[in-house]
């Protein structure tokens, strides 16, 4: 296993280096090279900083080199935008709202769907089966900034139950973002859970744990529940990617002060270097979900763990 | 007084286009220590009779429609869902065709046996575990303590199945079904596991339903037998008497469709198959379900508009069938 | 052996049965092309859910495409005597600030918003299929080097990556959505392919083939992609919330397509700042969405039962 780790985390390397060339190479076609051609007039310290961080007279596989040893050192340059400020500045301000935010609606969505889904399976084809899916089916459909807008619009305007139109700072107003931003993965983990629970509830080896009189709640909770999760964790890691893209809509709508709000705004903006800086962190996020999704399926699953040694 | 007492089952499957009737009607009792063979194809109800015993059948949509399943005293049929736990797998056990899926791939075998042990027997872990390797020794599986803590996937389908054996008999039941415990095996490991049931059987004295397709394993096994086709009995002897003289029609192809070593040359001996197909248990027609395929039954005989009762040809030998071999040969003499 | 004397005779006799009961039928005689879809058809149609999502689908379709053509009003024409007017029956859905009608606004959004996601699924198919069956057929190293290389994309946000490929154009179009999108959310595509076309190579028939000497680019185009187009149709409706809500997500957060031309998500982004005076502003076009997402979904849903028959759940 630590085997399967070990190999697991330095595959990552060349992956990174991967990712990191797409959007060097990309962001290198949107500024043309040098700076200097874009049409926002760049303040003369930043363009010599810049030339001193790009060297921007080198071939660009140097300057991509450069660039990298800034990733792994973590020093992701300056902003073209804010004055005074480094990428790293804004990472390390902005980023924890974002996990936190990002945290709780994770939480939300297991925390309800989970349950959810095992209700509809466990009552399938019953009215606590449809009421269920129907929730289910609406988050999966309607796009977050509509739950988002409802949600202010009924909770903090119309019945006013104590929570903040906006802003991240009390714990009131922390809780409609992050039920906006967890509907979604609510909803998915809802209709997963349903799906593979009733697979496995086929299943020969759920017979069999009756066969030997066991009391339902074992059977469930054991035999059953722990063979539906294990796509449960497997679809976490895409939905990591769907949480970070809900996060530039909620952190817009609730003006929250996370890097997702940033992000967009870096691009309206063009303050490239911010906007480089941060897909390079939302891409070690999403890769870093993924081998830690890897590892817990490996845990949760001892065939893949056998063979993966 | 018979261990278990089965009488006029009906189980129904609920299906758009009306029920389907699995089984329909069937009766037959098992002695404490005695092995009961159920044979038939596919679909003939006999899996079904069995997950009616044990009260595992899907609901929805099947359902027990009427009859009476008596156990020790007992009607399993009127007991509720927690009264039925404690009987399962405590005193009636079953074991399952398929050894590949029938283990949880999630759990060591070492759970996957002591979880039963725990539940009924009321023991500790450290008990249970220490009685869990007693088990798969019992069911020879070497190095047993080290193996509890494996998954099912590190043992072969044999293994498995040995497995299956020692969770079933781990709370020393009354009775064990087993619904075709070889036939997803290999040939080679068939004989050893119909053989370690057996001895188990013998060493537990239990009673033991055998659920098979195979004559060859009846013959192997069964005290008594019942054969079943579309959801009925339709024919019930001791072994040696149904193999001996067969009085269905049904029967006698069926033994008929067993490849003979006796015969003139075991290359050129053909299995005989039964033209034709089961009925469709949806909506059977109040007829013989044989007489469609019966090379008896002609058009006319009453077998083909009113069902045959079952009747006592011999002592202890029901058949149902207007048909049966003695009548046939009492004719044609 | 604890077998009885008795037993041990009639074992001799039986011997070992095989596991075949008497008269069990042939199955799997050849099927015809012609009624292989006729029967997805009746399987389809058996599933209310995915009619009705069907039927809804193309009232959508329909909404879309000839109320523009009819309606009064220029979709285009600013007219502030007439801004933020409620739903009535001259304008179902009311107007916007410059006083432009939603009814048809709406409608020509909805054309942007279903002309981009079908656009880029069908190329996402495309690309997917080339990829796919190039590293499944011919497999080997070069499989596993262009599989490795899918693995290392995965590790890309996909939104983030859509909205730098918009970055590399001057204006935001119709096509630059369709290429940011596509080449944002390939990957899936490319692996649904490849799993096909390695599980079909497998197949006998694709075996005897191979055996009769059938060349590649015929064993490929007569017996391998023609087998994967049912799961191809399922994945376009699956596709197709994705790709929706993503540029619907890009123009909600004023990184779609450039105004005046507005999708639904744009749409609904002109709604956000006013939701509270009129909230249907934001209602519509999000409801427009859903529905388009729900349909694809039960639709996608319908043909899966109907077009592989394997992955049925029951």
């Amino acid at each position: 296993m630590t085997k399967f780790v070990i190999r697991r985390l330095l595959w990552t390397i060349p992956v990174l280096l991967l990712v990191i060339l797409f959007t060097f190479l990309m962001m290198r076609q949107i500024k043309g090279n040098p700076f200097r051609k874009t049409e926002r007039a760049v303040p003369a310290s930043i363009q010599a900083n810049l030339n001193r961080k790009f060297h921007l007279d080198d071939p660009w596989y140097v300057q991509y080199a450069d660039y990298v040893k800034g990733v792994f050192t973590l020093d992701l340059g300056p902003s073209l935008v804010l004055r005074n400020q480094s990428v790293n500045d804004i990472v390390r301000s902005h980023f924890p709202v974002s996990l936190e935010l990002g945290a709780y609606a994770f939480l939300f969505a297991i925390v309800v769907g989970i349950p959810l889904g095992m209700i509809a399976a466990l009552r399938a084809n019953k009215p606590a089966d449809y009421g269920a899916m129907l929730i289910a089916n609406v988050g999966f459909a309607v796009p977050s900034f509509l739950v988002a807008t409802l949600l202010i619009y009924y909770f903090a305007v119309k019945w006013d139950v104590g929570v903040p139109t906006s802003g991240w700072d009390t714990w009131q107003s922390k809780i409609l973002p992050s039920i906006a931003l967890g509907f979604f993965p609510m909803a998915y983990f809802a209709r997963l859970v349903r799906g593979t629970m009733l697979e496995t509830l086929q299943q020969d080896y759920v017979r069999t744990a009756k066969a030997k009189g066991l009391r339902p709640q074992r059977v469930v909770g054991l035999h059953v529940l722990r063979n539906s999760l294990i796509p449960v964790v497997t679809a976490a890691g895409p939905l990591l990617g769907a949480v970070i893209t809900g996060s530039f809509i909620i952190e817009t709508i609730f003006a929250i002060p996370g890097i997702g709000r940033y992000y967009v705004n870096s691009v309206s903006a063009r303050d490239y270097s911010v906007t480089m800086g941060l897909t390079i962190l939302y891409a070690v996020i999403v890769i870093f979900g993924n081998l830690v999704v890897d590892i817990l399926y490996g845990f949760l699953d001892p065939r893949t763990r056998e063979a993966r040694t | 007084m018979p261990l278990l007492e089965v009488t006029d089952l009906r189980t129904y499957f609920a299906t758009r286009e009306g029920d389907v009737r699995a089984v329909d009607g069937v009766s037959f009792e098992v002695e404490p220590g005695r092995t009961l063979g159920i044979v038939g194809e596919s679909g003939c109800g006999k899996s079904v009779t069995a997950l009616s015993i044990m009260g595992l059948i899907p609901k929805p949509p099947a359902r027990i429609v009427s009859g009476s399943i008596v156990f020790e005293g007992k009607d399993l049929t009127t007991l509720r869902e927690r009264e039925l736990e404690n009987i399962r797998g405590h005193e009636i056990a079953m074991i399952f065709q398929d050894p590949m899926t029938s283990l949880n791939p999630t759990l060591t075998i070492g759970t996957q046996i002591t979880e039963a042990l725990r539940r009924h027997l009321g023991m500790s872990s450290q008990e249970a575990k220490r009685r869990a390797v007693e088990l798969l020794e019992e069911v020879r599986i070497p190095n047993a303590k080290t193996r509890l803590g494996d998954y099912p996937h590190r043992y072969s389908g044999g293994m498995r199945q040995r497995v299956m054996v020692a969770i079933a008999l781990s709370c020393n039941p009354k009775l064990l079904i087993a619904d075709e415990p070889t036939t997803a095996l290999d040939v080679t490991v068939q004989a050893g596991i119909l053989d370690l049931l057996e001895e188990l059987r013998e060493e537990h004295q239990m009673a033991m339903i055998l659920i098979t397709h195979d004559m060859g394993v009846v013959a192997e096994a069964a005290d008594d037998v019942v054969v079943m086709y579309a959801g009925q009995v339709v024919e019930q002897a001791a072994t040696l008497e149904l193999f001996d003289h067969p009085e269905h029609p049904y029967t006698e192809a069926l033994l008929g469709a067993l490849p003979s070593l006796e015969g003139a040359g075991g290359r050129e001996a053909r299995l005989s198959s039964i033209p034709g197909r089961p009925p469709d248990l949806l909506d059977p027609p109040p007829a013989c379900r044989f007489a469609p395929r019966c090379p008896y039954a002609h058009l006319g005989d009453y077998c083909t508009v009113e069902q045959p009762e079952l009747r006592e040809l011999r002592p202890g030998h029901w058949v149902r069938s207007a048909h049966p071999a003695s009548e046939r040969a009492a004719v044609a003499v | 052996m604890a077998v009885n004397p008795q037993q041990e005779e009639l074992r001799e006799r039986a011997v070992v049965a095989e596991a075949g009961a008497p008269g069990v039928a042939a199955a799997g005689a050849p099927v015809r092309q012609t009624s292989l879809w006729r029967d997805a058809w009746y399987r389809y149609r058996a599933n209310r859910a995915a009619v009705i999502a069907a039927v809804l689908f193309l009232v959508l379709l329909a909404y879309v495409i000839f109320v523009p053509i009819f309606s009064p009003y220029d979709p285009y024409e600013v007219n502030f005597s007439d801004a933020y007017l409620g739903p009535s029956l001259a304008h179902p859905f009311g107007t916007d600030q410059y006083g432009r009608d939603l009814f048809t606004r709406a409608a020509l959004g909805g054309r942007i918003s279903i002309g981009i996601g079908f656009a880029a699924t069908i190329a996402i198919m495309g690309i997917g299929v080339v990829y796919g069956s190039i590293s499944g057929f011919i497999g080997g190293k070069l499989d596993n080097a262009m599989m490795r290389f899918l693995d290392a994309l995965y590790g890309l946000p996909y939104l983030p990556f859509a909205i730098i490929v918009t970055q590399l154009f001057q204006t935001v179009n119709f096509w630059v959505m369709v290429i940011a999108l596509t080449i944002a959310s390939w990957f899936t595509a490319a692996r649904v392919v490849r799993g096909q076309i390695i599980s079909l190579k497998e197949n006998d028939y694709v075996r005897a083939a191979r055996a009769v000497g059938a060349r590649w680019y015929r064993i490929l185009g007569r017996h391998l992609l023609p087998n994967t187009l049912g799961v191809l149709i399922v994945f376009v409706f699956l596709e197709l919330p994705g790709v929706i809500l993503g540029e619907a997500f890009l123009s909600f957060i004023g990184l779609g397509i450039n105004p005046p031309k507005a999708s639904w998500g744009s749409l609904a982004q002109d709604g956000r700042d006013v939701y509270l005076a009129h909230p249907s502003m934001i209602l519509i076009p999000s409801v427009l969405i859903a529905w388009l997402i729900l349909c694809a979904f039960f639709i996608a849903d319908g043909l899966r039962d109907a077009l592989d028959p394997r992955t049925r759940e029951t």
